[in-house]
């Protein structure tokens, strides 16, 4: 424990962490001022307006069910007819609807807490295993996983709970900029429980970065080792396999990339579509279609951190320090 | 090693044999930096560890402690078997190698109640090593602010915060001015007064004879000299002494005529294998030359430790790093 709160000092103290902890704000004030810029609290004749264009829309809506009901019920555009609810909301401009879009905001703050969280990981380990702090530890507790384990324990701790907070202020803010300057929106048990999954999603998005930043560094020696090695990974694989895929007409090639979990990860599941498949007839028995669902991507998140983090234990439980 | 043997060594503070470690590049070279070292320090020594650059010294203390692994060898620290059993015998050591980075934005105060944190030693214990080393007035300053000898002092001070019985310190004078390197030497007298065992690799041979009273010194990862400061200095002395008279070649004639090597310097003679001075100034006296100064030449470590490294400098070509002499050990001391 006392090692644990020393090595949170040291996170805190850290001047990089303060810097990313300062930009990570100001990238989250930017958003919100932004709504804020162009948002307004809708008038009553704006609302009214919007009424009667709701009004109008379930007019031109009713004779397109009724025809689906009677020629053609089970056609996909049918049952899109069948379950259209014109909204107010939906007829309202330049007004902020906090249930509309708050998850596209999460998205946007779950990538810039992911972003921090690999950052200050890696140069947690990166910056000490360069300057000799490492060392310098070393001699005091000379226990390496328990110091390595202890460290990554710490900086793991201190992203998740600053992701919590910044995940409630952020919420919150635009929460209270709906209620103040735009519309909440329907925000019934459905809407609540899909945004706190999604939330909950995210920051095991920002652990796993956070682990895998940290996993890195440590195998490279080097805060510039994690950034090589996505640097790396994005130019090589994400884009230049992709290519290669694209190239060689490989089957499926979005099952090969991290970007895809992600995805999944963060929706519950992905589709994508293959444009090679189904090439040589079958027709109806082919799919073009496929699927990744966050269970696959659990299982992908589970196998990277295995040979990241792993690796970086298993070879500082025995490496040299300089 | 038999265990009776072993038994014998667990009284030795520290205690290493066979020492090897290769260290090895990704491109398939090998380097050799310990090739079969040995090193004995004994409790209540301050145990002075000599060797040019390059010859193994950190790579020793580093395998010590634990944070280089050694290829092969022996080694125990406070009678219990290293690196094994460090985290036992951890909070009974301190330690500094080379110059320990600390953390620029924490003041120095804080560096120490973070260390002793860590390492679960009581807080008061902060005040005392910053007043030991002479920071207490400068502890609230932040380290990136110390000069590089206050940063030494500091990491004198985290050494010091557990109260080691034995003390490694490497380089210790580094960035210290005179009155620095002044007061680390009366500090490590103090601290062996103290009962605590202290070793201390350092380049500054004049200090280490001055403070250090056991030497061990390595060449290319292999020990060439241990013992008493005396005793290694001994082993090099040749009954040298410094004849200066009025008619040197008249007196180098006599001198060499009784048997003695003698070497004609610019305005003295330097005489060998000298039994008993007072038998110089006697021949001499008696043909009529009166000596001005008959002064014995004993050997310093600075001299000792050149011969023996044979790193002492060239005209050209510039010695490299590595062409210190290929050691047959020089046994000149006490051994376990």
């Amino acid at each position: 424990m006392n090692l644990a709160l020393a090595e949170l000092s040291r996170l805190l103290a850290r001047r990089f962490v303060q810097l990313m902890a300062v930009l990570l704000i100001a990238a989250f004030g930017v958003t919100v001022a932004t709504t804020v810029a162009s948002t307004h609290k809708p008038t009553a004749a704006e609302l009214q307006r919007a009424e009667q264009e709701v009004r109008v829309a379930e007019i031109q809506l009713e004779p397109l069910r009724q025809n689906c009901e009677q020629r053609s019920p089970n056609l996909s555009f049918c049952d899109a007819y069948a379950q259209q609810k014109p909204r107010i909301e939906d007829y309202l401009y330049g007004v902020f609807i906090f249930s509309d879009e708050i998850l596209d905001l999460v998205y946007f703050m779950i990538a810039f807490l992911a972003l921090f969280a690999f950052l200050i990981a890696a140069s947690f380990v990166g910056a000490e295993l360069t300057s000799g702090g490492m060392t310098n530890l070393l001699l005091w507790r000379p226990q390496r996983i328990t110091v390595l384990g202890t460290k990554l324990a710490t900086v793991l701790a201190a992203v998740l709970a600053l992701s919590i907070v910044a995940s409630v202020l952020y919420i919150g803010a635009f929460y209270a900029l709906a209620e103040i300057g735009g519309l909440p929106g329907d925000l019934d048990g459905e809407f609540w429980s899909d945004l706190v999954l999604t939330v909950l999603r995210g920051l095991g998005l920002v652990l796993f970065a956070a682990a895998i930043g940290f996993g890195a560094a440590t195998l490279g020696r080097h805060t510039a080792a994690a950034l090589g090695l996505i640097a790396t990974y994005a130019i090589v694989w994400e884009i230049g396999a992709r290519i290669v895929f694209q190239v060689t007409e490989a089957s499926r090639p979005e099952r090969y990339m991290l970007s895809s979990y992600i995805g999944a990860w963060m929706a519950g599941r992905a589709s994508f579509y293959d444009q090679f498949a189904c090439t040589n007839g079958f027709g109806s028995l082919c799919s073009r279609e496929y699927e990744l669902t966050w269970i696959h991507a659990a299982a992908v998140f589970a196998i990277t951190l295995a040979a990241i983090v792993g690796g970086a234990f298993a070879t500082f439980r025995h490496r040299d320090l300089a | 090693m038999t265990s009776t043997v072993w038994f014998w060594h667990m009284t030795a503070v520290i205690h290493i044999e066979g020492l090897r470690k290769t260290f090895r590049t990704m491109r398939g070279g090998a380097r050799v930096a310990l090739n079969g070292f040995d090193m004995t320090v004994e409790a209540g020594q301050i145990h002075g560890f000599l060797g040019p650059n390059g010859s193994g010294k950190t790579t020793t203390l580093r395998t010590l402690l634990g944070l280089v692994r050694a290829d092969d060898g022996r080694m125990s620290i406070l009678g219990h078997p290293a690196p094994d059993a460090l985290p036992a015998v951890a909070p009974r050591l301190g330690a500094i190698v080379e110059s320990p980075q600390f953390f620029g934005n924490f003041t120095g105060r804080r560096t120490l109640r973070l260390l002793a944190r860590a390492g679960g030693v009581p807080a008061e214990r902060v005040e005392a090593v910053l007043t030991q080393v002479g920071l207490r007035d400068r502890g609230n300053e932040r380290v990136k602010a110390y000069s590089l000898g206050m940063k030494q002092r500091l990491a004198v001070a985290s050494a010091l915060l557990k109260q080691p019985e034995l003390l490694i310190l490497d380089e210790p004078a580094n960035g210290l001015d005179p009155a620095g390197i002044r007061e680390m030497r009366d500090l490590m007298r103090e601290l062996s007064t103290a009962g605590i065992t202290v070793l201390v690799s350092s380049h500054i041979l004049a200090e280490i004879e001055l403070i250090c009273d056991h030497v061990t010194i390595i060449s290319r990862g292999q020990r060439v000299a241990t013992g008493p400061v005396a005793a290694v200095l001994s082993g090099f002395d040749k009954g040298e002494y410094r004849v200066r008279v009025a008619d040197l070649d008249r007196a180098a004639g006599v001198l060499t005529t009784a048997g003695l090597p003698v070497t004609r310097k610019e305005d003295h003679l330097v005489v060998a294998d000298v039994g008993d001075a007072a038998w110089i100034a006697e021949q001499l006296g008696q043909r009529g030359m009166w000596v001005s100064e008959l002064t014995p030449l004993t050997p310093d470590l600075e001299s000792v430790f050149l011969q023996l490294t044979n790193s002492a400098p060239e005209p050209v070509p510039t010695r490299q790093v590595d062409e210190a002499i290929q050691p047959g050990t020089i046994d000149l001391g006490v051994q376990p």
